[in-house]
């Protein structure tokens, strides 16, 4: 089982790493918002 | 000149009316049918549970709002609905009963051009019996008003502890085929955090109850997802924060009855067990509402609107799961009889789970049902928006708008703990929402570009942010449009 390290845990609340990673997952998740949608079915 | 009636002011519903009336000129009219007077921010109802943040917060209501952009608002419940109209109404309409006011009990045929069912689901607490929000020692976090009374469950327990009292909690699902897994994994780690915070940690036990067959199922049958640089599971990410936060498991767990503190509950063994506790918040199943349709003979037609929730453009053919495609799932929310009718956010039908049904060795439907979370009810809701809005515009049926869950990504940002500075959130997206075992046969049909998991401070951040965010988009506030759904 994987456990949650005490360097991992460092990373996860220094709240200067975390500031970077807030702004790259806005990024990730607006890339996917505005990836778009569509259907999926092939349209004739 | 059109009329478009919406059904429901909730994430969908709102969404739906805002883009309607912003693009549609005066002539049109666009009315809202709902029985709650106020918007309600669902995804911060975990807070609210937890005490950090009071109901008005995440709250507003409704009338103010929609007099001053011009939209209509009637303050009562969809009964049932008569699409081809009747003997005296030539016009298709929904019977709504008006809920407050000096017309409560009333009801009105509320006739319209095009209809949208944004009713969401109803929160089926029945299907388990003794599961009351309030009794039992249970509670749930479903609503603004749940979420208090959870809150004052709690709090109760924590000032127990205080006092020396260990205490066991209970948090998860109340129902075999319930869904939502997110929302009470959110609460969970709110919980085991406030505890902390309170200086009772050491006091309880927490455990988390579920109907998953494996943890981090969500109902979407788990996750292949990039960490960092690793490629882990959603089982084996849920597993190391649980591990890491003491929190004990259940899975393949249905509850089916509750006593004064104490869940009954069969396992996928076909097992027949009981967990007791001081304090539970399970999510109850979710069901349609239970309409009628009639035809204008008023003959009863609800197999042609309903199976549950409401029927729409998905393929509802019954198959194995290992002939599920992404192609069953719906792209316009479009009921296929009505075509003046649709059925965006949670209101539709799914033509299947999403996660592999599973059954107990008793012969009892363990499994999870189909999650709708807050994004793609948005997005469903504004494409139906959309092509109602061609539609009128071009005087002609337009579907140029679509949007299957096959073909769209979701990120859900689940609060692992309320702070500033020590708060924490597991952030997950997930493309597409339903797996597409065709286009990613070797990542359990996911992106994994898109598919990503991340835990930490950032998140809590993130989920603040969208707090904020979505109500200022709700609330209309100059240039709402530029955030998107
Ligand atoms: C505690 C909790 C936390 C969640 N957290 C997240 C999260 O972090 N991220 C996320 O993406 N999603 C989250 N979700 C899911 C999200 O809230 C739902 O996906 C979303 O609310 C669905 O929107 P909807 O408009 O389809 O339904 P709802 O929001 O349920 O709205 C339904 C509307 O219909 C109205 N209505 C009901 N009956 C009638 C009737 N007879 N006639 C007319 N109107 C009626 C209701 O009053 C309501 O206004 C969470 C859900 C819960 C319960």
């Amino acid at each position: 089982m994987k456990r949650i390290s005490p360097r991992m845990r460092f990373r996860m609340m220094n709240p200067f790493l975390q500031f970077f990673k807030f702004i790259i997952l806005s990024i990730k998740i607006m890339v996917i918002v505005a990836g778009g949608h569509g259907g999926t079915r092939k349209v004739n | 000149m059109s009329k478009i009636v919406i059904l429901g002011a909730g994430i969908s519903g709102h969404v739906a009316a805002s883009h309607l009336r912003r693009k549609l000129s005066k002539e049109h009219e666009v009315l809202v049918v709902s029985p709650n007077s106020n918007y309600q921010w669902i995804p911060s109802n975990i807070w609210v549970g937890i005490g950090r943040m009071k109901s008005e917060k995440i709250l507003f209501p409704l009338e103010p709002l929609y007099k001053k952009k011009n939209i209509g608002y009637k303050q009562a419940k969809a009964v049932s609905f008569y699409p081809e109209g009747d003997k005296s109404e030539q016009k298709p309409y929904v019977l709504a009963e008006y809920v407050a006011g000096t017309n409560q009990g009333q009801q009105e045929k509320i006739t319209y051009d095009y209809l949208i069912n944004a009713t969401g689901p109803k929160l089926n607490f029945e299907a388990t019996e003794g599961l009351i929000p309030g009794k039992n020692k249970t509670y749930s976090v479903c609503t603004y008003t749940h979420a208090d009374h959870a809150w004052e469950g709690l709090n109760d327990i924590i000032q127990q502890m205080k006092a020396g009292k260990k205490a066991k909690i209970l948090i998860g699902t109340g129902h075999a085929k319930s869904t939502c897994q997110g929302a009470a994994f959110e609460y969970i780690l709110n919980v085991e955090k406030e505890l902390h915070k309170h200086n009772v940690r050491d006091m309880a036990e927490i455990t988390w109850i579920a109907n998953e067959h494996q943890l981090g199922d969500f109902g979407m049958d788990g996750m292949l997802m990039s960490y960092g640089d690793m490629i882990m599971k959603s089982s084996e990410l849920v597993e190391m924060i649980f591990e890491d936060r003491n929190i004990k498991w259940i899975i393949g767990a249905g509850v089916n009855k509750i006593e004064d503190g104490i869940a009954y509950y069969e396992t996928l063994d076909g097992e027949y067990k009981v967990e007791t506790y001081d304090f539970a918040m399970l999510i109850p199943a979710f069901s349609g509402h239970g309409f009628k349709a009639f035809d204008k003979n008023e003959n009863d037609i609800t197999e042609k609107l309903f199976k549950g929730f409401m029927i729409v453009d998905a393929d509802y053919t019954p198959k194995p799961y290992e002939e599920w495609t992404v192609q069953d799932w719906p792209e316009t929310y479009q009921n296929p009889n009505y075509k003046n009718i649709y059925a965006p956010g949670i209101a539709f039908a799914p033509p299947h789970a999403i996660s592999k049904p599973r059954k107990s060795a008793n012969g009892t439907d363990i499994s999870p049902a189909p999650p709708r979370t807050g994004m793609p009810s948005g997005i469903t809701a504004k494409l139906v928006a959309d092509n109602i809005i061609d539609s009128i515009k071009n005087g002609k049926e337009s579907l140029d708008h679509k949007g299957s869950l096959g073909n769209m990504g979701a990120a859900c940002i689940a609060s692992a703990g309320y702070g500033f500075w020590d708060g924490s959130g597991v952030s997950i997206t997930t493309y597409p929402i339903v797996p597409d075992f065709v286009k990613y046969p070797d990542s359990h049909g996911r992106h994994l570009g898109k598919t990503f998991g991340a835990i930490g401070l950032a998140g809590h951040w993130l989920k603040l942010m969208l707090h904020y965010a979505f109500l200022y988009k709700a609330k209309m506030r100059p240039f709402w449009w530029l955030i998107p759904e």
